[in-house]
């Protein structure tokens, strides 16, 4: 053979050696931490069974509340500065852009410099007839509004999640208004739309300055030669529990470690733990909290969460934080540290002021949205409301894999006797591509991480019976030139020749479909598109370089080719 | 064996003769199934209607009417219960579509609370409980309508890029034509329409299209070796050429598809029924429909270049 033969060879080899090593681990349903390559295809909730919901954002009620509460206060501001406004017609006939009118009673140039100074970015003036001014929401900070709502919402929704104890959830955005929750394993859905909807648990916390932080990170490492470590699926506020009971000893008296988490925006898991020391007792509830909102100091241009508490909070803030300037106090959510800004002197008024650290102004601007989010009452920055829940028990999924693996194999076998009896030696050869290609899809369905669906089944026994068609293309071809008199030797080069774009032509077409099916798809519909595309890929790999390899080795053999 | 045998497929047929017949009976089809789709209507499943579905099996057999009594003597707005599996052990409960989303969690609740008062909890296993909102559902049957136009749009693109303009219209009318054929079965046969079927019907797109290539390839090919040749021989000799691989290939997709829908079972069962008319469905259109669709465009091309060369002459003189 030559040279050239025995390089292509070997290359597929190494594919075929480390497609099989991916796939040993799903196919012998063990541990996969055995084997050399330790990954498992996911399955989807359709086959492990668990819950799936769709949540939407109503966006026109947050759109309403905001410029009714912007407004609100460039009034009362207004009325300090002696420019009295009235509040005229709100006009919804574009729910995604409500605008609001002002009825001016005094100076009309001068309310409206004033107006237009106060709102800053945030507003955008769209009428303007004699005293009667009209103003929507700007564009920018709609926007703005939109993505920080989804992100924040996604952020508390794991926050709460996490007290679930579920292995793999996932919580994505879908459009501009919706997010989708999958927790796979999990079957009470009252359990767990109650967890996700509950108003969230916001503390001010005194964080105790007087311990380095290394020695904060000591005590979390001792814990952990212990064998006390947040392990994914765990409740987080289990493994506080056991951390703060187990250093009980080492701890300050009245002290307990919580943590600031970052989550990895692109695995959605837990990359990062700063602890922190904390007062067990908490002086301050999030309920003495009135609003927080986002404001810009106009000296320094710099954004800061404006936050006013309750009268009787206002009362208790003006105590503590007169006792304790210089120290810093944590938010606390969920029995998450959000942020623990110093207390720069005693806040009476019951107003307060937290400035951010110094960085890039919309760095900073999104900071001060997430922060002001996360102290607004309620906690979920907007109100979700349940769309779509699907519950799947955990046998109607191994009922499912069992008859469409069934039916998947005898269809198969269906197809190989057909293909060896119309093609001889040379179906033979189809069938060998075939069963390549099935193992190199899903080789890359583990790789790739994907989701395997019942419709992803379905999408590997299609791909079964449309792989044999890049043969059956290229053995009419070579059956052409034969019959025209060609050698088999040329007849099958020339075969493959012209077979090629033909291959190629037809997968792509069908993979346009795939991509829109792809991007349509939720859960398991989602499952066929991956499967199908993956299947088209090392359809055009497989029919065309492994079925030519093993046609060159064939017809170096022999003079004549059984087809 | 120094040649090949031949070809179990070479007809050698005179297609182009055949159009007239096969347009009258599709036009004839489309049109009914249209009419049945504003008149009967399709049997939507949840996912596009909202509401919301129970399944539950029993570990024995169970009497649906009895089923159904103690559900309305509880009270709850049950629309329909059905056996389905061939034990008769396993039910599906529909929840009637009217209502909030909060009215159909209740309700999907108070199935749950009925069954395990009336059978005893472990007598029974709640398999799969889907509760569809009419936001959700409207929104899902929008999505699955654009996937299809797009699907349709990049295809037609791809194919006046990748061939020529004039073959585009007549692949994209074989496969709305496609579209609407499985969609009429499922009307006929009342079998619920689902996000998944949304997904076979794209699948059949893939598939049919993909036949439409092979053929458009020949075609194209054998143009540019006979640039003068009328349109219908050319369309004649592709068709005759490549019926062998289409007949093949259409076979093995088809007893694939079949096999699954006949023994896949639940949610597999209609997704390989729609899958399995598709395959049928989807090679006659390449040939019949696909076709004399392109002819046409070849003709109206053609026509037209001739008046331009005419009327560039009649300028010159």
């Amino acid at each position: 053979m030559a040279r050239n033969w025995w390089i292509r060879f070997s290359v597929l080899a190494v594919i075929i050696t480390v497609a099989l090593l991916a796939i040993v681990p799903s196919v012998t349903n063990s541990d996969p931490k055995k084997w050399v390559i330790s990954k498992k295809v996911n399955l989807g909730l359709d086959l492990q069974g668990g819950l799936y919901m769709v949540l939407g954002i109503d966006f026109n009620k947050v759109y309403r509340d905001e410029i009714l509460v912007s407004v609100k206060k460039a009034q009362t501001y207004l009325q300090q500065e002696a420019l009295p406004v009235t509040l005229g017609d709100l006009d919804v006939s574009d729910p995604r852009d409500p605008k609001q009118t002002l009825i001016i009673e005094g100076d009309v140039e001068k309310t409206t410099a004033k107006l237009n100074e106060y709102f800053g970015y945030s507003m955008r003036l769209v009428g303007d007839e004699g005293n009667k001014v009209t103003y929507g929401l700007s564009r920018d900070y709609l926007r703005e509004m939109e993505t920080t709502a989804v992100t924040r919402s996604i952020e508390v929704i794991r926050n709460r999640i996490d007290e679930f104890g579920v292995t793999e959830p996932e919580i994505n955005s879908q459009g501009q208004d919706r997010i989708v929750v999958q927790l796979p394993g999990v079957r009470d859905i009252d359990r767990a739309k109650d967890l996700i909807g509950r108003t969230a648990k916001l503390e001010f916390r005194f964080v105790n300055d007087q311990l380095p932080e290394s020695q904060l990170q000591a005590w979390v490492d001792k814990a952990k030669a212990a064998g006390i470590v947040y392990e994914k699926g765990q409740r987080f506020s289990d493994y506080m529990e056991k951390l703060n009971t187990f250093l009980k000893t080492d701890l300050p008296a009245g002290f307990l470690i919580y943590f600031e988490k970052q989550t990895s925006k692109v695995t959605n898991e837990i990359t990062l733990m700063t602890p922190y020391l904390l007062e067990a007792v908490s002086p301050l509830g999030g309920d003495a909290l009135q609003e927080a909102t986002v404001r810009i100091d106009q000296q320094q241009n710099r954004p800061y969460v404006a936050i006013d508490f309750k009268s009787e909070g206002a009362k208790i803030f003006e105590e503590i934080t007169g006792k304790n300037v210089g120290r810093r106090m944590a938010i606390v959510l969920d029995g998450n540290v959000y942020s623990a800004p110093v207390i720069q002197g005693q806040i009476s008024g019951g107003s307060a002021q937290i400035t951010l650290g110094f960085g890039d102004y919309n760095n900073l601007l999104t900071e001060a949205r997430d922060l002001a989010l996360v102290l607004r009452a309620g906690a979920l920055p907007v109100e979700l409301e349940f769309q779509e829940q699907r519950v799947v028990g955990p046998s109607l999924g191994a009922d499912s894999i069992e008859r469409a693996q069934i039916a998947a194999a005898i269809g198969s076998v269906f197809v190989f006797l057909f293909t060896i009896f119309y093609y001889r030696v040379s179906g033979v050869i189809a069938c060998v591509t075939i069963l390549v290609n099935v193992l190199l899809g899903f080789a890359c369905l583990v790789a790739l991480e994907a989701t395997l669906t019942l419709p992803g089944i379905a999408g590997i026994a299609l791909t079964v019976g449309m792989a044999v068609d890049g043969n059956i293309i290229i053995y009419e071809r070579i059956k052409e030139e034969i019959n025209k008199g060609v050698p088999p030797r040329e007849a099958v080069a020339m075969g493959f020749d012209k077979a090629f774009w033909t291959i190629l032509d037809a997968n792509l077409t069908t993979a346009l479909a795939g991509l829109c099916l792809l991007n349509f798809g939720t859960g398991p519909v989602r499952g066929f598109a991956v499967t199908l595309l993956i299947g088209l890929a090392s359809t055009v790999y497989t029919s065309y370089f492994v079925t030519k390899l093993m046609f060159d080795w064939y017809v170096s053999k022999r003079q004549t080719i059984s087809i | 064996m120094s040649t090949p045998r031949k070809s179990l497929f070479n007809f050698n047929l005179d297609y182009v003769s055949m159009f007239k017949w096969c347009i009258v009976a599709s036009v004839v089809l489309t049109v009914s199934f249209i009419t049945l789709f504003f008149t009967k209507g399709l049997n939507y499943g949840v996912d596009f209607r909202g509401g919301a579905e129970v399944q539950v099996r029993f570990t024995e057999v169970v009497n649906v009417t009895d089923l159904r009594t103690s559900m309305e003597a509880a009270n709850v707005p049950i629309s329909s219960v059905q056996s389905i599996g061939d034990e008769e052990k396993e039910v599906l409960l529909k929840v009637q579509s009217e209502g909030s989303e909060g009215d159909l969690n209740a309700a999907s609740t108070m199935v749950g609370t009925v069954l395990s008062e009336k059978y005893g909890a472990g007598k029974f296993e709640i398999l799969k409980n889907d509760i569809v909102g009419p936001k959700a559902g409207a929104q899902l049957r929008n999505a699955g309508f654009q996937a299809m136009a797009w699907a349709l749009l990049a295809i037609m693109i791809y194919l006046a890029l990748r061939f020529d303009v004039k073959y585009a219209p007549g692949a994209i009318v074989a496969l709305i034509h496609d579209v609407t054929f499985i969609i009429g079965m499922f009307i006929l046969t009342q079998k619920e329409f689902s996000l998944q079927i949304v997904a076979a019907l794209l699948a059949v797109i893939g598939y049919s299209v993909n036949d439409t290539v092979v053929i458009y390839d020949r075609v194209r090919e054998i143009e540019q070796a006979n640039p003068n040749e009328d349109m219908n021989k050319i369309i004649n000799r592709a068709v005759n050429e490549t019926m062998s691989r289409t007949i093949l290939t259409a076979g093995t997709v088809f007893i694939v598809c079949a096999v699954m829908w006949l023994m896949g079972g639940g949610v597999i069962q209609d997704f390989f029924f729609a899958l399995t008319i598709g395959t049928v469905i989807g090679a006659y259109s390449t040939v019949f429909i696909a076709s004399p669709i392109t002819i046409l465009f070849d003709r109206l091309g053609r026509k037209k270049a001739a008046e331009q060369a005419a009327s560039g002459k009649a300028k010159a003189i």
